[in-house]
């Protein structure tokens, strides 16, 4: 028995194997963004259907769930009753904004209009917005407390489970 | 029903493979011809099962049967044939049934071509590979099942993932990888049988070298094949990211280089026999590493599949197959005992020890950077990503060296020689190392390390040549034509090492083209309108507008431009970008014109809401194609040194000789 290849073999194996266990398990997707603890981003944008233009300061004292989301994306067709239920539940306590990414107006009325909507629905022309908030991919949303800072972000469609977890953070 | 059908074929392989590995080892360790004999047929039937159970599978997803689970998940009656014949592999559970399914074909081929020979070790490789085989088929019965019956079956399902129907290149990466990964089993049985042997013989150095060989051609080109689609598909015109997946397909490939390297010195010297071993023994774990990395979930990346179960269980075969490879070595590694030793630094085999060296530590350097971010997020809790300028930082000086040793290495005799001789060995290729700079430096080379390289990939050229060029002179000499002398001397006799040289060939063009390629690209970001022309990168671009098309699995919108140089058209290139309905980010497909001299790469950014404009990247990136070809020579070379010569002879060379001139033993 070689004693010195054998303790350190050893220590090698325990070294990769331990490293190794400790990853399982996580999300490797999932990424703290930068932001969470800071103020949001501001933004003033056009509202789908009035034309209306929205200033994020418009909602200071209230919960705001941010959602970017566009007509091409798929698992947001699933997402979006979701977020209209949980809207309409929720409506007088917390604000929905949606933010519509890389998409054409025509396309998200008819959307809507299709599958119903109960909060205003932003159009974020040159993608300004979302490079602001550094979304990675659409559905992604974040969640911001009364005094306008983000404390949580969600990439991927939520389920109202995951909503409810993330407002709790938002409404303390 | 074809669900069961399949699940009783692995049940049987989980069992065959089982009693099998029981049966090699008792057989190993009893020297019992009978039960080696039985061994054989247990490793016939565990491959015979598991090409079964995959045809099953090919079978339930070409007929789109979705009663079996795993159609349900990647099977769509939307897709062209080819994708669905190819989705066997593109989700975790069909992958590792195609893991099987390989692992039985190397199993069966190992067994057949050894049959009859080496039988003192042989039960013992059988029983290694059976117990891999049953550590696979139980995954495949248990947590990766894709034989679950579904009682409602759907009546169509989403198809396979887009990454895998965005283009060709995919058909034919995944198996290469795994014909690379799975192959090193073969290798890995054969050193574990040496260490259980408790020895090393100069006749089993044969099959261990060319069971190494093979899965080292796979893997060489699976690597240049997964770059290739890098650069063909995901749109920002580089082929390497040093992202966690890639690089663990690099490391078996490193260690299994330094193996076959070692594997020439042992022959020579009969020195290194437990180093050979060790790196043996590391290239095949390092592809279950590798393996553990993309289907764990632990590594986020472009070929990470959703996250399973499997890891926990992966790491526990991992865990097991490291402690048992580190205590075998450790019992059996003074019994390898050596024959020779290292007579002068400058030789032959000294310069194999220093190559084996930067291996090693670029293997190390690799796993490191790899590993990084999950240490860190263990120790602190913080998320972090070790990026490009580490491992660039840590592998361009490495690379360098490696295409120094490429030149210097074969220009050395071995043993001792003279000071005299040494000069006159190495003097002549500065000559064309110092060419080849000049040239670079003509056409606008300015990088220092682009330089450095340049100087090494000529003077590797010119020792190269050289070498290949020899022989034939000296049969020449002897009588005979050219021809003659090229077939007989080079290809019959001289097989082995006429190979490698078309290998070391390959790996001076391609690191001297990734060293080019990477410094010298030219990258620009243009905003075209509609009939709109540019000059960018020496050609003419005209934009000739936007088209939506829509496909059944995808919708695209394709930007189309057609390009002139000297007011000559040259081409058109349509980019694209496809939204796939199951995807959250629509998945670009530049367009590349590719040329010997350079590529031309457009890739789209964004369209403007009203169609008429697009913003593009337009990159300008020289020699990119010698890569793909170079790494083809490399392939190619290992297979003309892996095709057995049967007139070779093997013997232990005592004496150092630098003329190579004795044919089929040398390197």
């Amino acid at each position: 028995m070689n004693r010195t290849v054998l303790i350190i073999g050893l220590l090698i194996v325990a070294a990769i194997v331990a490293i190794l266990f400790m990853g399982l398990g996580k999300d490797p997707a999932h990424i703290e963004s930068p932001l969470i603890g800071r103020p949001a981003p501001g933004f003033a944008l056009k509202a789908v259907g009035s034309g209306e233009t929205i200033d994020l300061t418009r909602y200071r004292g209230k919960p705001v769930v941010l959602n970017f989301w566009a007509t091409w994306c798929r698992p947001c067709w699933d997402e979006h009753p979701v977020l209209t239920a949980n809207a309409q539940m929720l409506g007088s306590q917390v604000q929905f904004l949606g933010v519509v990414f890389q998409d054409e107006e025509s396309k998200i009325r008819s959307f809507l209009e299709q599958r119903g909507w109960a909060y205003p629905t932003l159009v974020d022309q040159a993608g300004k917005t979302a490079i602001a908030y550094g979304v990675g991919g659409v559905p992604e949303t974040y969640f911001l407390d009364r005094n306008g800072n983000i404390v949580a972000k969600f990439a991927g469609p939520m389920s109202a489970e995951d909503i409810q977890s993330n407002l709790q953070k938002a409404m303390k | 029903m074809t669900a069961a059908l399949g699940r009783y074929l692995i049940l049987a392989s989980v069992l065959v493979a089982t009693s099998g590995a029981f049966v090699g080892f008792a057989a190993g360790q009893k020297r019992s011809p009978e039960g080696a004999k039985w061994a054989r047929r247990f490793a016939y039937a565990f491959a015979a099962l598991m090409v079964l159970a995959t045809l099953v599978m090919e079978y339930a997803l070409i007929t789109h049967d979705f009663s079996v689970q795993y159609v349900t998940q990647v099977g769509s009656t939307q897709v062209p044939m080819w994708v669905t014949i190819v989705s066997l592999w593109s989700s975790l559970e069909g992958s590792i049934l195609f893991w099987g399914f390989i692992l039985g074909v190397y199993i069966a081929g190992a067994t057949w071509l050894t049959s009859g020979k080496h039988e003192d070790y042989m039960p013992f490789a059988i029983g290694t590979w059976l117990g891999c085989g049953a550590f696979f088929s139980f995954l495949i019965a248990g947590p990766a099942n894709p034989f679950v019956s579904v009682p409602n079956p759907p009546l169509d399902g989403p198809g396979p993932n887009p990454l895998l129907q965005n283009h060709a290149l995919m058909i034919i990466h995944p198996p290469m990888l795994y014909l690379g990964y799975v192959g090193m089993t073969i290798p890995f049985g054969l050193a574990m049988a040496a260490l259980l042997r408790k020895r090393l013989g100069h006749s089993f150095l044969r099959p261990l070298r060319a069971a190494l060989l093979l899965p080292w051609v796979f893997l060489t080109i699976a690597i240049m094949l997964g770059g290739w689609w890098a650069y063909e598909v995901l749109g920002w015109g580089g082929y390497w990211a040093w992202d966690p997946v890639e690089n663990a397909s690099l490391l078996p490939w490193l260690t299994a280089t330094a193996a076959l390297h070692s594997a020439i010195v042992m022959e020579r010297r009969g020195i290194l026999k437990g180093w050979t071993i060790t790196l043996v023994q590391a290239s095949f774990l390092l592809t279950i590493l590798g393996t553990f990395m993309t289907r764990s979930g632990v590594f986020n990346s472009v070929h990470s599949f959703t996250q399973s179960s499997i890891g926990p269980t992966i790491l526990v075969f991992l865990a097991t197959t490291l402690i048992a490879s580190v205590v075998l070595l450790a019992m059996r590694i003074d019994s390898l005992e050596s024959e020779g030793n290292i007579e002068s630094a400058a030789s032959r085999e000294g310069m194999f020890l220093v190559n084996n060296l930067i291996f090693v530590v670029l293997t190390f350097t690799v796993l490191v950077g790899t590993c990084f971010p999950l240490i860190v997020e263990a120790m602190k809790g913080k998320q972090m990503s070790v990026g490009r300028p580490y491992f660039d930082a840590m592998a361009v000086p490495m690379g360098a060296a490696l295409l120094f040793l490429i030149g210097v290495g074969p220009a050395l005799p071995w043993g001792r020689t003279t000071k005299r001789d040494l000069l006159r060995a190495l003097l002549p290729p500065v000559g064309t190392g110092l060419l080849v700079v000049a040239i670079g430096g003509i056409l606008g080379v300015r990088n220092a390390w682009t330089l450095v390289t340049l100087f090494f990939g000529g003077y590797a050229v010119h020792v190269t040549l050289a070498q290949m060029w020899l022989p034939l002179v000296q049969r020449m000499k002897r009588g005979g034509s050219f021809g003659e002398a090229l077939i007989d001397g080079q290809l019959r006799r001289g097989r082995r090492r006429f190979g490698s040289y078309i290998v070391h060939a390959g790996a001076t063009i391609v690191l001297v083209a990734i060293a080019v390629s990477s410094t010298q690209r030219t990258s620009q970001e243009l905003v075209l309108t509609r009939g709109q022309t540019v000059n960018a990168a020496g050609y003419a671009i005209t934009f000739n507008g936007i088209e939506d098309r829509a496909e059944p699995h995808r919708q695209s919108t394709i930007a189309h431009f057609s390009v002139a140089k000297n007011g000559k058209p040259v081409t058109t290139m349509d980019p694209r970008m496809n939204q796939y309905a199951t995807m959250r980010e629509p998945i670009g497909t530049p367009a590349v014109h590719s040329t010997l001299v350079s590529d031309l790469y457009i890739s789209i950014m964004n369209i403007g809401l009203d169609k008429q404009s697009a913003g593009i990247v337009v990159i300008n990136t020289p020699m990119v194609s010698w890569i793909w070809i170079a790494v083809l020579l490399m392939g190619l070379g290992g297979l003309v040194a892996l095709i057995p010569s049967r007139r070779a002879v093997y013997a232990v060379q005592p004496q150092s000789d630098a003329a190579p001139s004795l044919g089929t033993a040398q390197s």
